[in-house]
């Protein structure tokens, strides 16, 4: 394949800012011609909004790219489709009353403008859907067309543009694992023709099986491109997580860990697509320890997570917490606490005061509401209490909470979620985002968690965070769990190989735990 | 530092407060000077123009009466549209909810029933209310059960609400008055009809029903669970549903309540001003009642005076036209205007501020810098 060929395109120090977050910082990387890139990275690393630069959906606040070798302004993505460049999005762009061919030539400037030209149109679509093996009739209604004719679809779509830069965003999300082979056969079909091609995954087998070269990035940074051929899982791991694995365990005193808390049984859940995202999945959590989660993002933890807390529809399996079977959202605070992924979107109204928000589960028990009135003096007092005794740092306690700092947000949750000292806590990825003295507190408090006697279930990405934290680590891949391991004597290169699925690894290699 | 940091977000926080109780009052002024360049271009002076506006809206005993009169229906729909704008649903079907929150007034109010007169008022009140909230159980349910956009649903049903009012009251409908010349119901029984609070004078019960509902929702709104769950959803829908709340069953009773609210707004209409139903009687004012809750940012009490101030508008406008010859629909033009600019001073503010946050980090992220070297 493409050794030593021409560079098909160069993006030098891309930087993009967004409130909040630098998404891309200095990134720069090059494809060839005839080859595929692989693009790996977690949630928010940052390859979404890299892609969306190459298509001309966002501006970048600075940075150059070079298609064939020429210096390319991309300000929209019409300037993109005519420097060859197309983009399958991680969510269909279909129009689902129109027909496939439809669909096909939407956007496409006709050649004599008032006429469609339907039937050369046809002609054209059935050539290269026999030629890439995409059985679709041209005049099918895209709704009436499966998930994985919808993918078909969003390839042949741009095929048919001409595209020799191709970028796949998630393809595989929504495709079985065969429909995953055929995907791969067509992607082998357009770099045998000459094209190029962009597939942004985080799964790492997938990448691994169909690239020629994988930058990873992390944050927004590149933190190294290498040769498919030189990659091992490990590595891969480890440019993925980040920061050099170092189980530089925190100190605990010994606990008790003889009663159940946490009962999952066989549970089957799907996610937000309908595409089953946990599978016959079983976990137990005794009071006093914390079991950590690890796993690369977009495993299903966000899921384990949602459904634990009553707020996903699963399929199958049970939920027991203290012996009770879960069935809805748990509003007793002392039996669940839960600090969700997202705390800006979930956790916290961001409109409402610091005040508000540390009620949001509580305002309508006795302690805030007297006969259907809410005691606002009441709900002022708790507040400030809770305000001083979880150091949430606010000029008041009615100030909206979306002017505080990430760490004072999560200061809130964690209050809120804590304070009435649940006997499970589920912890979703809570240090994402915050500043290193912030994360410190909240690995601190999950700790005096666990002194306490309460079980917790700590979900997180940063493999480091797991490991210096559990007291025992259960690793999930596609919605499974893969093994689980005492975290005292666990191997980064076990978990490494277990986070891809290689289970294997763990019947052989299982005994140094 | 901290302690400078402290002060200056207060600041900011008191700077915000005043902005959006400003917020109202400032884009009415620039809607009144964009109306008198508007006055100017027809050759009349504006002065004399708002002069005569003010005479005929606040000049003596009858005006006053006259601006309350008009305020009454913008204030009992606009704190429907209010509520709704609370739990993040837009209510453009105030029209449709008066019409049936009229008929239902208007069926009950005909009826000679064996109670005291004050019974008989209260049940005719209740029906139209009632009248309103059943109107709204088919938005309310295909909204919250079934995800289909409020907005279109309620204003589809204005235009339904409308010819069915024509029907009821031509003949044969069942509220039509026999050998009447003009498709209209009988008058009201005069048990049944709202007080008249200055004899001599059109200003009826109607605009105390729609202070103290005001109050009520404001309260409520504030000191209820209930108005907790509301502002919840209306703010974020998904941390709600994370607080136990039942998001759909709320926006079902909001919006239930809602067309409750325009029910009564119609039922002013006909037990206390026009005193019979009759076709297109509402004449467009369950629409000016969206602007109205609009312009007083969608806050209960803000209604009252958005309310009073759009009452006085249509009051003074007469007179204004009788005086200057300016149509009494540069009324109307005043009124969008004042919402375009609401809108307009939000938007600009959104802007204002997340560029000073920018600034602000920036700051923070040289100065860090600075630290890092």
């Amino acid at each position: 394949m493409g050794q030593g060929e021409e560079i098909a395109l160069r993006m030098v120090r891309m930087t993009k800012q967004f409130p909040g977050v630098l998404a891309n910082d200095n990134i720069t990387l090059e494809l060839r011609a005839g080859e595929v890139l692989g693009l790996l990275g977690e949630n928010g690393a940052g390859k979404t909004t890299l892609m969306n630069i190459l298509y001309g959906l966002h501006q970048p606040d600075a940075g150059e790219i070079y298609v064939n070798g020429k210096k390319a302004e991309i300000t929209s993505p019409r300037v993109a489709l005519d420097l060859g460049i197309g983009m399958v999005h991680q969510q269909f762009m279909l129009v689902g009353n129109l027909t496939a061919l439809e669909n096909v030539i939407l956007g496409i400037p006709p050649r004599h403008p008032p006429l469609l030209e339907l039937d050369s149109n046809r002609a054209r679509f059935k050539k290269l859907a026999k030629e890439y093996q995409i059985l679709i009739d041209p005049s099918t209604p895209v709704w009436q067309l499966s998930v994985g004719d919808k993918q078909w679809l969003e390839i042949l779509k741009q095929i048919f543009r001409d595209v020799n830069i191709l970028v796949l965003d998630e393809p595989t999300a929504v495709l079985a694992p065969s429909q995953v082979q055929q995907l791969f056969k067509k992607i082998r079909q357009l770099t045998e023709e000459g094209g190029a091609v962009i597939f942004i995954s985080h799964k790492l087998d997938e990448v691994l099986e169909v690239t020629d070269q994988i930058t990873v990035l992390r944050d927004g940074h590149v933190i190294g491109t290498i040769s498919t051929h030189e990659a091992t899982p490990p590595k891969l791991a480890q440019m993925m997580v980040g920061r050099p694995v170092s189980s530089k365990r925190k100190p605990r005193p010994a606990s008790e860990t003889t009663k159940e808390v946490l009962v999952v049984e066989g549970l089957c859940c799907d996610d937000d697509r309908g595409i089953p995202a946990l599978k016959n999945l079983s976990l137990t959590v005794h009071t006093g320890e914390i079991v950590g989660v690890a796993g690369v993002g977009g495993n299903g933890q966000k899921e384990l997570a949602e459904s634990i807390a009553g707020l996903r529809q699963t399929t199958k399996g049970t939920i027991r917490i203290n012996g009770e079977l879960l069935t809805g959202v748990i509003r007793d605070p002392s039996l669940l606490g839960y600090i969700p992924e997202e705390r800006n979107r979930t956790g916290l109204v961001d409109s409402f005061g610091v005040e508000e928000n540390l009620i949001l589960k509580t305002f309508d028990t006795p302690s805030f509401t007297h006969r259907g009135i809410l005691k606002w003096g009441a709900i002022r007092q708790a507040a400030d209490n809770l305000i001083e005794a979880y150091d949430i740092k606010t000029p008041h306690s009615t100030i909206p909470v979306r002017h505080l700092s990430g760490g004072n947000q999560q200061r809130v949750v964690i209050a809120r979620e804590l304070n009435a000292g649940p006997a499970l806590l589920v912890s979703s990825q809570p240090t994402r985002g915050l500043d290193l003295g912030a994360v410190e507190a909240v690995h601190n408090m999950l700790l005096q968690e666990r002194s306490r006697g309460a079980a917790v279930l700590f979900i997180s990405a940063e493999l480091a965070e797991v490991m210096a934290l559990s007291d025992r680590i259960v690793v999930m891949f596609k919605g499974e769990i893969m093994g689980e391991l005492d975290a005292e004597t666990a191997d980064v290169s076990l978990i490494g190989e277990l986070m891809l699925g290689h289970r294997e690894v763990f019947a052989v290699g299982g005994g140094t735990s | 530092m901290s302690g400078r940091g402290t002060k200056s977000f207060l600041l900011s926080g008191a700077r915000e407060l005043l902005f959006s109780g400003a917020r109202p009052l400032f884009a009415i002024a620039l809607a009144l000077l964009t109306s008198a360049g508007m006055i100017l271009a027809t050759d009349a002076n504006p002065i004399t123009a708002y002069a005569a506006l003010l005479q005929g809206a606040v000049g003596n005993f009858v005006s006053i009466a006259n601006t309350c009169v008009r305020a009454t229906p913008l204030l009992l729909g606009g704190i429907g549209v209010a509520l709704g704008l609370k739990a993040g649903l837009l209510n453009v079907g105030v029209e449709g909810q008066i019409y049936a929150g009229a008929a239902a007034a208007t069926a009950v109010g005909l009826i000679a029933l064996p109670v005291p007169p004050c019974v008989h008022l209260f049940l005719a009140v209740l029906a139209g209310f009632l009248g309103g909230l059943l109107w709204a159980v088919i938005p309310g349910y295909l909204r919250a059960y079934r995800g289909i956009s409020e907005i279109v649903v309620t204003l589809m049903l204005n235009y339904v609400g409308f010819y069915f009012i024509s029907w009821l009251v031509e003949y044969p409908g069942i509220l039509a008055e026999k050998g009447a010349v003009f498709p209209q119901s009988p008058p009201i029984l005069e048990s049944a009809q709202l007080p008249v609070l200055i004899r001599g004078t059109s200003l009826h019960a109607g605009i105390i029903l729609g202070v103290i509902l005001a109050l009520f929702f404001h309260l409520l709104l504030r000191y209820s669970p209930f108005g907790f769950r509301t502002r919840m959803v209306g703010e974020n829908p998904e941390a709600a549903r994370y607080a136990g709340v039942n998001v759909t069953r709320q926006i079902l009773m909001v919006i239930l309540l809602f067309g409750g609210m325009g029910g009564l707004a119609g039922t002013g209409e006909v037990l206390g001003l026009k005193l019979r139903l009759f076709d297109a009687f509402s004449g467009g004012v369950g629409y000016e009642a969206i602007a109205v809750a609009l312009l007083a940012n969608g806050k209960p009490l803000g209604v009252i005076l958005s309310a009073f101030f759009f009452g006085a508008l249509k009051a003074g406008a007469n007179k204004m036209q009788i005086v200057t010859g300016i149509e009494t629909s540069m009324a109307l033009v005043v009124l969008a205007l004042a919402v375009l600019f609401v809108i307009a001073i939000g938007f600009g503010e959104r802007r204002l501020i997340s560029r000073r946050r920018k600034r602000g980090k920036d700051q923070a992220a040289k100065e860090t810098q600075a630290y890092g070297n």
